[in-house]
């Protein structure tokens, strides 16, 4: 089992938000949404605890490994990362897409080994895109190319998993269909760390809430424990209302506070 | 068309062109004349023509287009941009002057191997500020107009070199590699510039599959485990020394590095990896034939290949350009 520890983690930098002292877990079997205001410092947080960023102070370790000393490769076996923006430079098949999961394992997409394409082809069931899989990405709607995304950050098979705003503009059809697959994903051993800016969304499907706000964690907890309408303004600036019934909670936002 | 059938087109077309290139000419040889002479027999004559003119000329047009081919499949897949290109973005203006720096010095003279020196810290110097430029900024827009920049001021500090010019033979050396030319290259102007440019092709092909994880974005990318300080630095050093070798061969030629990578793409399922040896063939063959078709014009002085090459080029680099405003914006 391997976990991404980040422990007092902070960044003071000038072309990114603040980051203040952030210490989290993220292990197997656990699906954790990240929760936050726009600015908040969500994305700088997972791009500093995978080493993309360097912190100030602090560090971040993903299997007992410090992500700054970690080969990147090396990182990328252990944890895969869908980031919030993903431009696509050619119009490659999402095939292809999906194959480019593989290249911590070290396969061109042009060239890849039995468990590779083995792999590949999973990735691309548990999204639902067999019937789509030698189209052009180029031809995709907004919903299909996140679904492509998707099974190529799950195709890499890691222990770990990192997405920055998987279904930020998907339809709530194709949102629930994405956070299906990255349960599934959970449910088979991986573990998770999710931005969502959908609260009911994100109270439904993860295990744990993780609210962030001005650079800093406010509070860390399941859903039930959590959620709140003094939270929700606290952190978003909102009056809420949270209704519980046996299909989940509920969140109503009767306007700014 | 399959990765394998698509080699094989190639590697006989460039075989093709190249022995058309041989027989073909002012003064055209038969086929089998051409054979026997290839082989080292027949007419002493035949075999000068050959083997000491028509091969190595043939040959430079072919190294010089692979090596710009390849850049340019290379430099569009860093900077993810099918507008890339060793020409247009200023690396061949930058190499020419380094090529006429070394002129105006009398370097070249001195030592065979300050041309392709002086040629390739132009285009390394021109790459690594390309390459800094793309991380500074996202905008594909700013970094033409960087390249337009690099271009302009290589142009003009060559005119400055030609003002001062010593005597009119350096003066018309430095035309010659500012317009880009083949003619008269022997064996041994190939086989100087041959390691630089094989060591440069050689890095490109180390970094294809970083450029193939690159489609998704330099984000994405290092999530998926690419080393982008490390590729930079590869590209960077591969680009400069195939375009650098390749400009202290036949000076600035431009827009086949545009052009190769271009028509390749679609064949290959878009893949920059997939695309670099492709490129480099047909990079080399469409010079090959653009070099025939220079010898065989009928013009009282033989036109330039650098100059035929930009006006077929320069047209085909604004319809990609507008082609793609209709496709991504």
């Amino acid at each position: 089992m391997i976990e991404l520890i980040t422990t007092h983690l902070s960044i003071d930098a000038a072309n990114a938000p603040t980051l203040r002292s952030v210490s989290l877990i993220l292990r197997s079997g656990e699906l954790i949404a990240l929760l936050g205001p726009n600015g908040a410092g969500k994305t700088t947080l997972l791009r500093t605890a995978l080493g993309l960023l360097q912190p100030t102070s602090g560090t971040s370790t993903i299997g007992g490994k410090d992500v700054m000393t970690l080969e990147p490769i090396e990182r990328a076996r252990r944890i895969s990362y869908l980031p919030q923006i993903r431009p696509l430079a050619w119009p490659i098949t999402v095939h292809d897409v999906v194959a480019l999961g593989r290249y911590s394992h070290g396969a061109s997409i042009g060239r890849l080994g039995v468990e590779d394409q083995a792999a590949v082809t999973r990735a691309i069931d548990a999204c639902d895109l067999t019937r789509l899989s030698s189209r052009r990405t180029d031809t995709l709607s907004g919903g299909e190319l996140a679904r492509v995304h998707c099974a190529r950050a799950i195709a890499a098979e890691a222990p770990l998993l990192i997405a920055d705003e998987p279904v930020a503009s998907l339809d709530p059809r194709h949102q629930h269909r994405v956070m299906t697959f990255i349960r599934n994903y959970v449910d088979a051993g991986g573990g998770a760390l999710v931005v969502l800016h959908d609260i009911p969304l994100a109270s439904k499907f993860a295990d744990r809430l993780v609210w962030m706000k001005d650079g800093a964690v406010v509070a860390d907890g399941a859903p039930h424990d959590t959620l709140t309408p003094e939270r929700m303004k606290e952190i978003y600036g909102v009056l809420a209302r949270i209704s519980t019934d046996e299909r989940g909670m509920n969140v109503t936002i009767d306007g700014p506070a | 068309m399959n990765a394998r059938l698509l080699m094989t087109t190639l590697t006989a077309a460039v075989l093709v062109a190249l022995f058309a290139a041989c027989f073909l000419g002012s003064t055209p040889l038969p086929v089998m004349r051409v054979l026997t002479a290839l082989s080292g027999g027949g007419q002493p004559g035949d075999v000068i023509v050959v083997w000491e003119i028509r091969l190595p000329r043939a040959l430079a047009a072919f190294i010089v287009g692979g090596a710009l081919g390849a850049s340019g499949a290379a430099l569009q897949g860093l900077l993810r941009n099918p507008l890339a290109e060793p020409g247009v973005l200023g690396v061949s203006a930058c190499a020419a002057l380094g090529a006429t720096f070394a002129l105006y010095y009398g370097f070249a003279g001195s030592w065979a191997y300050a041309m392709p020196i002086a040629a390739i810290l132009g285009a390394l110097g021109a790459t690594a500020l390309i390459a800094f430029a793309a991380i500074r900024t996202q905008s594909v827009v700013t970094l033409i107009l960087v390249g337009v920049g690099l271009s302009s001021f290589a142009g003009a500090a060559m005119a400055l070199l030609m003002n001062l010019a010593p005597n009119p033979f350096t003066l018309s050396d430095m035309v010659n590699w500012m317009l880009g030319s083949v003619a008269n290259r022997s064996f041994n102007d190939i086989a100087i510039a041959a390691p630089f440019l094989l060591t440069g092709l050689v890095l490109l092909f180390i970094t294809r599959r970083g450029l193939t994880a690159l489609t998704l974005g330099e984000e994405a990318a290092s999530g998926l485990g690419l080393n982008l300080r490390r590729m930079r630095i590869l590209v960077v050093l591969g680009a400069g020394l195939a375009t650098g070798a390749a400009v202290s061969i036949a000076g600035a030629i431009g827009f086949v590095g545009i052009i190769a990578p271009h028509i390749i793409r679609p064949f290959v399922g878009f893949d920059p990896a997939r695309s670099l040896l492709p490129s480099a063939l047909l990079g080399g063959f469409i010079l090959v034939v653009a070099d025939i078709g220079v010898r065989l014009m009928p013009t009282s002085s033989e036109l330039k290949l650098g100059v035929v090459a930009a006006l077929v080029g320069a047209p085909a680099f604004v319809w990609i350009a507008m082609q793609r405003r209709a496709v991504h914006d």
